[in-house]
This record gives C-alpha cells, sequence and structure tokens, in this order.
C-alpha cells in the first residue's frame, strides 16, 4: 500500500478525506450563500412571497433540529419581541394594526432563522476556511490565530477571575448584576488580561515573521 | 481601504485577540446577566481600547468586522451573516466620528462622543430593520429610543472605564505604538 513519506497513512485514506473535505467545504459555502440569501429576503420579498420564504425557514428549522440544534434560543427571542412589539402597537395604534405589527416580528424571526440553521449545519472551522476566500491572507491567519488562542485566552480569563475572586473582589455573577461593580471587572480582570494580549500579540507575530510570515506570495496551508 | 486595514502583523493580531474576546465576553455576560444593550458596553470598550493601543484609523473598524466574522464563525449571536453589519456598522461610524473629533477635546470627553455615535448607528440599524420588515414610524421610532437610552447608558459607563485603562498601560510602557502614546 502507498504512504505518504513514509508516515504510514495510507495515500489512498488521504485522497479521500481530501474529497470529503473539498465537498464538505463546498456544502458550507452553499449553506453560507443561502443563509445570507434568504435573511436578506425576510426584509425584502413582497407580502405575497411570505409563504414560501417561511416554507423554506420550516424545512431548516426541521434539518436544524434533526442535527440537534436548539431552537428554543430563537424561540424565545421571538417571544420577547412579540411581546414588546405588539405592547407598543396596542398603545400607539390600538387593535387595528396588531396582525402588521405580529408580521412584522414574523419577518425579524425569518431573518434570524437561515444565521441559526447556518451555525448548526456548518462546523465553524469550515465556515472560516469558507470565508478564507475572499479576506486578504493576514486577516485569515488573524482571525486562525484568534479562534485557535480562544482556550488559552479562556483559561487565561478563568484563572485571573478565580484568583481574584478569591481575593475578594465583587465580580460574580450576582454581583455583576449591579452596574457599579462592573469597573471592579475591568480593573480586576479585564486589565491583566489585556496585558496578556499585549505579550501574546508581540509573540506570535514574532513567532510568524520568522517562519517567513508575508515574505512570499504564494502561501501554503498545513493540513 | 486596503490602505486603512494595512496594519502590522502585530497591531492586527491584537485587534483580532480583542474581536474574539469582546464575541467571547459578550456570550458569557448574555448568560449570565440577561440585560438588554449590554453589548454596547463591551464593544465601546474593546473598540476604544484597540483604538488606544494601535493608535490608527481603521483600527476600530477592523475590529467591528473582526467580531462579526467571529461571532458568525462561533455561532454567536442569532443573526448569521447579518451580524456582520451589527458588529460593523458601529465600528465604522465611531472610526468616522474618531477622525472628525481628533484632538478637540479630552480624552474622556471624546470617548464618550465617539461612544455615543456608535450607539447610535446600532441603534439605527435596528431602527432601518424594523422599518424594513414592516413596523409602522411610530413603533419603530419607540423602539430606537429604546434602544439609544439603554445602549446610551452601557455605551457611557464604557467609554467613561477606557481613559484610566489607557493610562495604566501607558505607565506600564505597554502601548507598543508611539502614536498611540
Amino acid at each position: 500500500m502507498k504512504t505518504r513519506r513514509g508516515r504510514g497513512v495510507p495515500h489512498s485514506t488521504l485522497e479521500r478525506n481530501a474529497e470529503t473535505g473539498s465537498k464538505s467545504i463546498g456544502w458550507t459555502a452553499g449553506a453560507l450563500s443561502l443563509a445570507l440569501i434568504l435573511s436578506s429576503s425576510a426584509f425584502f420579498i413582497p407580502q405575497d412571497y411570505l409563504l414560501a420564504l417561511i416554507v423554506c425557514d420550516i424545512v431548516l428549522v426541521i434539518h436544524g433540529v434533526c442535527r440537534r440544534g436548539d431552537f428554543w434560543i430563537l424561540g424565545r427571542v421571538f417571544l420577547v419581541q412579540l411581546v414588546i412589539t405588539l405592547t407598543l402597537y396596542y398603545l400607539i395604534h390600538g387593535q387595528e394594526l396588531l396582525l402588521q405589527g405580529a408580521l412584522a416580528v414574523v419577518r425579524v424571526l425569518l431573518a434570524f432563522i437561515p444565521g441559526w440553521w447556518l451555525s448548526v449545519s456548518c462546523k465553524p472551522e469550515q465556515i472560516g476556511e469558507v470565508l478564507a476566500w475572499i479576506l486578504p491572507v493576514k486577516w485569515a491567519f488573524v482571525i486562525a490565530a484568534s479562534l485557535s488562542l480562544l482556550p488559552t485566552m479562556t483559561t487565561e480569563i478563568r484563572e485571573i477571575y478565580q484568583t481574584q475572586s478569591l481575593r475578594g473582589a465583587k465580580i460574580s455573577p450576582k454581583a455583576l448584576r449591579d452596574p457599579r461593580n462592573w469597573s471592579e471587572l475591568l480593573h480586576c480582570v479585564i486589565f491583566p488580561l489585556l496585558i496578556q494580549l499585549l505579550k501574546l500579540s508581540k509573540q506570535t507575530a514574532m513567532a510568524a515573521q520568522l517562519r517567513y510570515f508575508g515574505k512570499h506570495k504564494r502561501r501554503t496551508h498545513w493540513r | 481601504m486596503g490602505k486603512v486595514l494595512n496594519f502590522s502583523l502585530q497591531d492586527a493580531l491584537f485587534i483580532g485577540f480583542c474581536a474574539t474576546l469582546l464575541v467571547a465576553l459578550k456570550s458569557m455576560l448574555r448568560l449570565k446577566l440577561g440585560i438588554a444593550g449590554h453589548s454596547m458596553f463591551l464593544m465601546t470598550f474593546f473598540y476604544l481600547i484597540c483604538y488606544g493601543v494601535v493608535g490608527r484609523a481603521g483600527s476600530i473598524t477592523a475590529c467591528g468586522l473582526l467580531s462579526g466574522l467571529v461571532a458568525m464563525m462561533l455561532s454567536i449571536g442569532k443573526g448569521g451573516p447579518l451580524i456582520l453589519i451589527k458588529f460593523g456598522l458601529p465600528a465604522l461610524a465611531m472610526d468616522l466620528s474618531m477622525l472628525l473629533f481628533s484632538g478637540l477635546m479630552t480624552l474622556k470627553l471624546r470617548c464618550i462622543l465617539v461612544g455615543l455615535v456608535g450607539c447610535f448607528a446600532w441603534a439605527a440599524k435596528s431602527w432601518v430593520e424594523n422599518l424594513l420588515v414592516g413596523m409602522t414610524i411610530q413603533v419603530a421610532l419607540v423602539q430606537f429610543m429604546l434602544s439609544m437610552l439603554k445602549g446610551g447608558i452601557f455605551t457611557i459607563l464604557a467609554a467613561l472605564m477606557v481613559p484610566s485603562v489607557l493610562s495604566r498601560l501607558k505607565a506600564h510602557d505597554l502601548l507598543f505604538n508611539e502614536d498611540a502614546k
């Protein structure tokens, strides 16, 4: 069996993986375009075609729920928006225009559903790879670096947060309900974190530049 | 536009880290607090910090666009591709107003004013959206004013904190850009 440079991975498996990868990238690109079109349509489509859009979005919701997406996130936003809007309509216009208000909130929901479906049906790294087609290389690298360093940042935040909590800083979720304590969160957690970010950006930039990042026009990708 | 967003790799990475942190904190705070309009607090704070540290026009817009992209990729927020506008539009407004007000007032006042311009863009975006989905002008206007009021309070709170953080960063000699100093 053929292997790649003696690493022990069968060549046929690598080819199959690459083919599957390019297929799912194509799917992600299609899903991204579809989400963009459907979201925009919710704002601009005439009333007569709204039913067709609702049917499309119902299909997306069914697909999303089948892929274990939590539709309640959108449902909650929809209910809150519906209550606020209908109350305002009732107070300003009376009962006459309540249906118009409800229809407006339905349109808002229709604008949100494709985005939710996109997040449920596509992997984040594949969305990133598709976006890298249109982004300059440097910014694609910045996004990739930021996302890969997110766990490090999260660990850093948690450690700083726990240490400052032990010192008695008023930064518990309950204390943060009072905006007066937000400055404490800023000085005890965010300020040390910003220092870490400055250090991290300096180190990452230096590491990339030492590996000749930005020196050649033709980029290579590690897969 | 390409020239405006042509930052050094170190600056670009700092902007990227700030954008990622903004999105991560936004998702965490939404779960814990559930207060409407708090996103303007984080947006104003991180956008102004980016400008303060990098010290160049375009840094706020870059941070806003990156935040939108990261939010879309991490599936935070509800808008999908529309979330780019949610983060990008206030950032662009803040960047433009920063150019307009540069050197005019004290840093604190400028931060508040620029933050409020961003808040206005954020609320105006919702207003236009509401009009597009067919709400009456009166209801959309009331919702705009509510957003402006809630977002404005959070914006002012964040803008008031930025000068002290920047002066502490400067005191620790951590502002790597000479212009920012």
